[in-house]
């Protein structure tokens, strides 16, 4: 090696050899040096993370080639056992399954970003009275699009509902139930339609609404459900969580 | 596929997911990215049952890395493409240094894009393309070749019959200027 080709060897120090690792060149030893450092520095990290973004449009030259279906078999039993294989439901409702998974994803990013918003102006209140007990649940359910961000204050007693998706159908109203274990659950009151809600909980019926408490939701006739117990389908379920 | 490509958006949400280990997720994402995946794969270890095997391990890691796309700042696609890519250009290296002779990976030709890949990445692509065309020809095909096929610098070097140290300094030239044309 000349001295002239050692000083370009120098010139640029890390960024270059994040340039080398991203576009493969290096052997085998260097490479292993390099993936230790990017886990190690994350400035490192990030020069390498630079020049992935500037050459994987490249990425566009690489053709879909399908894999043979046996390898997702062979995939899901190394990952998780050969007795387990895929859920049957995906494979038999492909279609259905696939918008649900995909909505459950965006519901569940906006159910985060509201308990967010929810959260944190009590999070920002400075305690001026004796600590007040505030429960949240992210209520929602496989079997259904029905989804809701409740919180409950037990210094005013009120069950604030934020309204994500779901519906109820012509002619019936969806009612939240609050329950511990497998206690029967108790009745909170049929739940306003709109974005926002707010049911007052009798004081009687607070004790019930604890950490180790579950909040449901289910879909009764108009009026609420006439039997003071669940008549239909649970749409919705979700644990009691303090904040 | 007959399913139509979900939006990036879609595929960042699935990887979310995966992370928090949701399975029907990684399902949909399998199905939705292998193709491309196994088509990198195949493209840089040119052996259908090396890239098969590689394909498996590059999955195996998405389900057990996937909390580390939240910290990234790449699409979805372009950091799934570079695990498998890292994982396939591993593979080859240790394979390779074991074979001296060099592959037959650089004959496989380049696989026109799509339409539908050559609209979404067009601005992006356009720069890297221009940026690329200032470069002299051999060593614009060195930078395209080392990152498609994942060749090493004791390819190059054999290929374009210079020795290893001018190789480096010779990409490592071609590589200052294409960042500093990216820079402008």
């Amino acid at each position: 090696m000349t001295p002239g080709n050692e000083d370009d060897l120098e010139r640029g120090g890390d960024d270059m050899l994040a340039a080398e690792y991203v576009l493969g060149v290096l052997p085998a030893d260097e490479r292993e040096t390099v993936a230790a450092r990017i886990e190690a520095e994350p400035d490192f990290a990030r020069l390498v993370e630079a020049w992935q973004e500037s050459l994987s449009p490249l990425d566009v030259f690489y053709q879909d080639v399908q894999p043979p279906t046996s390898l997702k078999r062979a995939l899901d039993a190394r990952l998780f056992g050969a007795a387990e294989t895929t859920p049957s439901s995906s494979k038999a409702r492909p279609g259905l399954l696939q918008s649900l998974a995909f909505w459950r994803g965006l519901a569940a990013a906006c159910v985060a970003a509201l308990l967010l918003v929810v959260a944190l102006p009590f999070l920002q209140t400075p305690p001026a009275t004796p600590p007040a007990e505030r429960l949240v649940a992210s209520l929602a359910s496989d079997e259904s699009d029905v989804q809701y961000l409740v919180v409950y204050d037990s210094r005013t007693g009120e069950v604030g509902l934020s309204h994500v998706s779901g519906e109820p159908v012509t002619g019936r109203v969806f009612e939240l139930w609050v329950a511990e274990g497998s206690g029967s659950p108790v009745s909170l009151g049929i739940i306003p339609t709109g974005a926002n809600a707010n049911l007052p909980v009798p004081p009687e019926r607070q004790a019930v609404i604890s950490p180790r408490a579950h909040f449901a939701i289910s879909l009764e006739p108009e009026g609420g459900s006439p039997t003071g117990l669940p008549t239909g389908p649970v749409l919705a379920v979700g644990d009691l969580r303090s904040i | 596929m007959t399913q139509p490509q979900p939006a990036p958006h879609d595929i960042s949400k699935l990887i979310v997911r995966v992370s928090m280990k949701d399975r029907a997720a990684f399902d949909l994402l399998y199905r939705h990215t292998s193709a491309k995946l196994f088509g990198v794969c195949l493209r840089v270890l040119s052996d259908r049952t090396e890239a098969e095997e590689a394909l498996q391990e590059v999955f195996v890691k998405v389900w057990t890395k996937a909390d580390r796309f939240a910290v990234s700042d790449l699409s979805p696609i372009s950091w799934l493409v570079a695990v498998a890519r890292n994982h396939s250009i591993d593979r080859i290296r240790a394979r390779r240094e074991r074979a001296a002779a060099i592959d037959t990976a650089m004959e496989i030709p380049d696989a026109t894009p799509g339409p539908e890949a050559q609209a979404v990445a067009s601005g992006e692509r356009a720069q890297l393309d221009s940026c690329l065309e200032e470069l002299d020809s051999d060593r614009a095909a060195a930078v395209r070749g080392a990152y498609l096929n994942g060749e090493s610098y004791a390819e190059l070097a054999e290929r374009h019959s210079v020795p290893l140290n001018t190789m480096r300094t010779w990409l490592r030239r071609s590589l200052m200027k294409l960042k500093e044309c990216l820079e402008r």
